[in-house]
């Protein structure tokens, strides 16, 4: 091996994985809970790999072991989805899945070997060491390289296309893993990227990043908020995580290259605290959509509704999901977008022209988008879950079991996080600034986190319900203008978020879609066309070898 | 100091809402009701029954108690009177508890079942969505621009913010009768008896802390804050009279100004232009 130093596989542990590790131990077990049934024990194998697999990404230390975890990981992940394969949309899913997979997987080994070369040395730290004497050129092909292989992974514009369909298609707690936790390892391969192979990035580069996170989140939080399948709104609700994810580090790239490094710490710490909050109510509502769907038959939000009576473990654990997802204090989302604005607003204090105006636009992203998914995570509770059943197929109550554990587990770390945030917030904050050069000053505590806020609420909420009991209310039908209030008088989730259609339809309409199929369609022509050289002779293929051989000591010599 | 002022907005915010109640009545040619009506009007719903749709879960009777807290939560997060410039509002906190008592309450109308109620769940989302980031926006604004115009101009987008949130023309009308065309009345429309007391005391709540949240906005030393808060209570009755109800579909543009407004008043610190 020692002829071949940039094929060495070096694993070990790092700072930057530690919080993405925490995630994946604080979701696996919740996953591998949930598949403890007879009907669903089937998925295990496949689960403990991926799992596995994501575990080795965040342990390699070199471009060789990296580069081979991923694709365990890509290849792991392509069997969960392809699960249901009889259905012609599974399998479509599952083709755009790896073809995206593979033109990520292609950035991102590409960036790597460039990197890797600068720096005489395959292995992580030499490249992290080399970073600063980057010529500007490398920088630049290094980090969009980087931007479309890890952004493509973690569901960013433009190739995001393939993640509604796929994260969907596969089994619930396998959805689980892909949104919660893998779409964070992409993100931890873009931190990589950004905050040590390749920095300090330049202001062009962190703009590029800003923007591409900004319009991601947007489409994302849009695309939600008028879906009407529960786990597709749930799938482009994690579209927006990530694209908020993704803004927040351009932001942190912009102001270490304005020289701000304390506002850049800053952002770090929030970007970590959102995507270790985000991944762990997103796993949770997948595994809760995977009961709903259990329950209903379908995840269709239109058949959906009138189950909080069959779905009584997991309606409260989704119910936290919710809030969380809309970004509602006391929650883990509300601590982690607080944080976030703080930076934007901090951003907006400055000196900096360039960090102000990029600030501005940020916060005016951000809250569109949570506003966005508030629309979003209110129709997939107030349609899926409350109000009177949509169709009339039986639903079966749910039993209790230990699979019904799995998302109360993730709530309970949901309600924790957004609890006591400075749990989560203290070793990310040393994180950050060790990660940050020249933070460690002047960054003297936790940012207090208006937790208190959600106190009198919360007490209204329960004395409003003694109030109830005590006082007592009259039940009686719903007033619908005389004629009986029935399922069908309810609204329905297209009715619901119609408005929304209706105002910035134009933009859902996707253009992206359309060039995507399109390309697709090209690379299965060239596949077909690809076919004649399988002539299915072996003294053919024989000849194939012989000509790679020659090739290879050719260009080797 | 706090306490106090806390207590002095909850005990008038009704008086706020029926003195622009009668105003604008008064504007219109019609006696009005009394300005006291709100406390009367409040009194007597606290002391009838409340009647809730069959089949409806737990969170309808929780939602009034979470609006209350929210208001009361908004009270207090709102700057004091008397030493504006040393506090800081929490702007995030601030937005994202609205959202939180706006959440639940629109889970309670959408778990009715009534039509109505869902209707005006999905017309509140959509203005929700789309005011989070003129409020954000003005409200760093007034914490960080001290220039006349640059806050005249925050005040400003917080005052059509206001108008969404409040229920008012042009965004939305207090005092329609029509379910087709109600907004924010259209989610209490299964509200009765003393839940709907506690509803309309939250709202009456929330209303007088917008309507500090704008007056410390406007320019001027602590006293004017005052002058600010009585000029609003004239100027948005008159609004009232002499402008109809937006359609539906163009209320978007009234918030694309609002923010718009915000950003040219952190445009012009950013720019460095002081007047």
């Amino acid at each position: 091996m020692a002829a071949f130093p940039e094929l060495r596989v070096e694993f070990g542990p790092t700072l930057l994985a530690a919080p993405f590790f925490a995630l994946l131990a604080l979701v696996a077990p919740a996953v591998i809970l949930s598949v403890l049934r007879r009907e669903r024990i089937g998925h295990l194998p496949l689960l403990v790999v991926f799992v596995l697999s994501m575990a080795a990404v965040l342990l390699a230390q070199s471009v060789a072991a990296f580069a081979l975890a991923w694709e365990a990981m890509t290849l792991a992940s392509a069997f969960l989805v392809g699960t249901y394969h009889e259905r012609r949309a599974v399998r479509r899913a599952l083709f755009s899945y790896l073809l995206v997979g593979h033109i990520g997987a292609a950035c991102i080994i590409t960036s790597l070997a460039l990197l890797g070369a600068h720096a005489h040395s395959y292995r992580f730290a030499d490249i992290a060491r080399a970073a600063s004497s980057l010529p500007a050129d490398l920088r630049v092909a290094a980090v969009v390289l980087g931007l479309v292989g890890f952004g493509s992974k973690a569901g960013a514009l433009p190739l995001q296309f393939w993640l509604p369909r796929a994260h969907p298609a596969a089994p619930a707690s396998a959805s689980a893993l892909l949104s919660g936790v893998m779409l964070n390892i992409a993100v931890y391969g873009l931190l990589l990227q950004c905050l040590l192979f390749a920095a300090p990035l330049t202001i062009p580069l962190a703009l590029t990043i800003l923007i591409v996170g900004m319009i991601t989140s947007l489409t994302g939080g849009l695309f939600a908020a008028v879906e009407t399948d529960l786990k597709r709104l749930l799938a482009y609700s994690s579209i927006e995580n990530i694209g908020i994810v993704v803004s927040v580090l351009g932001f942190a790239a912009l102001s270490m290259a304005c020289g701000m490094p304390r506002l850049a710490a800053l952002a770090v710490l929030a970007l970590l605290f959102h995507a270790i909050a985000h991944g762990v109510f997103k796993s949770l509502l997948f595994l809760a959509a995977g009961d709903v769907l259990d329950a209903a038959h379908t995840s269709d939000l239109e058949h959906l509704g009138g189950l909080l009576q069959a779905f009584r473990f997991g309606a409260p654990a989704f119910f936290v999901g919710c809030l969380a997802a809309a970004a509602l204090p006391p929650l883990s989302g509300f601590a982690a977008e607080w944080l976030i604005f703080q930076a934007f607003l901090h951003g907006l204090a400055t000196a900096s022209l360039l960090l102000q105006m990029t600030s501005v636009l940020a916060i005016a992203c951000l809250a569109t988008a949570s506003g966005m998914a508030s629309i979003a995570f209110i129709k997939a509770f107030g349609v899926g879950l409350l109000g009177a059943p949509r169709s009339t197929h039986p639903r079966a109550p749910q039993r209790f079991n230990v699979a019904a554990v799995a998302p109360a587990w993730l709530a309970v770390v949901t309600l924790a996080l957004g609890l006591a945030p400075a749990l989560a917030l203290r070793p990310l904050l040393a994180l950050a600034t060790t990660i940050i050069p020249s933070a460690g000053m002047g960054m003297p505590d936790v940012p207090p986190v208006p937790v208190w806020i959600a106190a009198l609420p919360v007490a209204g909420a329960i004395g409003a319900l003694l109030l109830a009991r005590r006082r007592g209310v009259r039940s009686v039908e719903t007033w619908t203008c005389g004629s009986p209030a029935t399922a069908r008088s309810q609204y329905t989730a297209t009715a619901f978020s119609n408005p929304v259609r209706i105002l910035l339809g134009a933009l859902t309409h996707s253009f992206i879609d359309d060039a995507a199929r399109n390309v697709a369609a090209v690379v299965q022509r060239l596949a077909r066309r690809a076919r004649i050289l399988q002539a299915g002779h072996v003294r053919v293929y024989l000849a194939y070898m012989l000509v790679t051989l020659v090739a290879v000591l050719v260009i080797a010599r | 100091m706090t306490a106090v002022q806390v207590a002095i907005l909850i005990v008038l915010a009704p008086l706020l809402q029926g003195s622009m109640h009668s105003l604008r009545a008064r504007l219109s040619g019609r006696p009005g009701p009394p300005v006291l009506q709100p406390y009367r009007q409040l009194r007597k719903l606290a002391s009838k029954e409340a009647v809730v749709a069959s089949n409806a879960s737990a969170l309808v009777s929780a939602a009034p108690g979470i609006a209350i807290g929210v208001s009361l939560t908004l009270a207090l997060l709102v700057p004091p009177l008397i030493h504006r410039d040393a506090a800081v509002v929490d702007v995030v906190a601030l937005a994202l508890t609205i959202a939180l008592g706006r959440f639940m309450l629109v889970l309670a109308s959408l778990d009715t079942r009534s039509s109505f109620a869902g209707m005006a769940a999905s017309r509140e989302m959509l203005f929700a969505g789309l005011t989070e980031a003129p409020l954000i926006l003005a409200l760093a604004a007034t914490t960080l621009v001290h220039d006349t115009l640059s806050r005249i101009l925050a005040a400003a987008a917080i005052v059509l913010v206001m108008l969404s949130e409040t229920a008012r023309i042009p965004v939305d009308n207090q005092e329609t009768h029509y379910e087709l065309t109600m907004v924010h009345e259209g989610l209490l429309l299964e509200y009765s008896g003393w839940q709907l007391a506690m509803l309309q005391a939250a709202a009456y709540v929330r209303q007088a802390s917008f309507f500090v949240l704008a007056a410390t906005a406007l320019p001027g030393p602590p006293i004017a804050v005052a002058a600010w808060l009585a000029f609003l209570a004239v100027l948005i009755p008159v609004v009232e009279r002499c402008y109809g109800k937006m359609r539906f579909f163009e209320v978007p543009q009234l918030f694309a100004s609002a923010t718009l407004l915000a950003v040219a008043g952190l445009g012009l610190r950013i720019l460095g232009v002081a007047f």
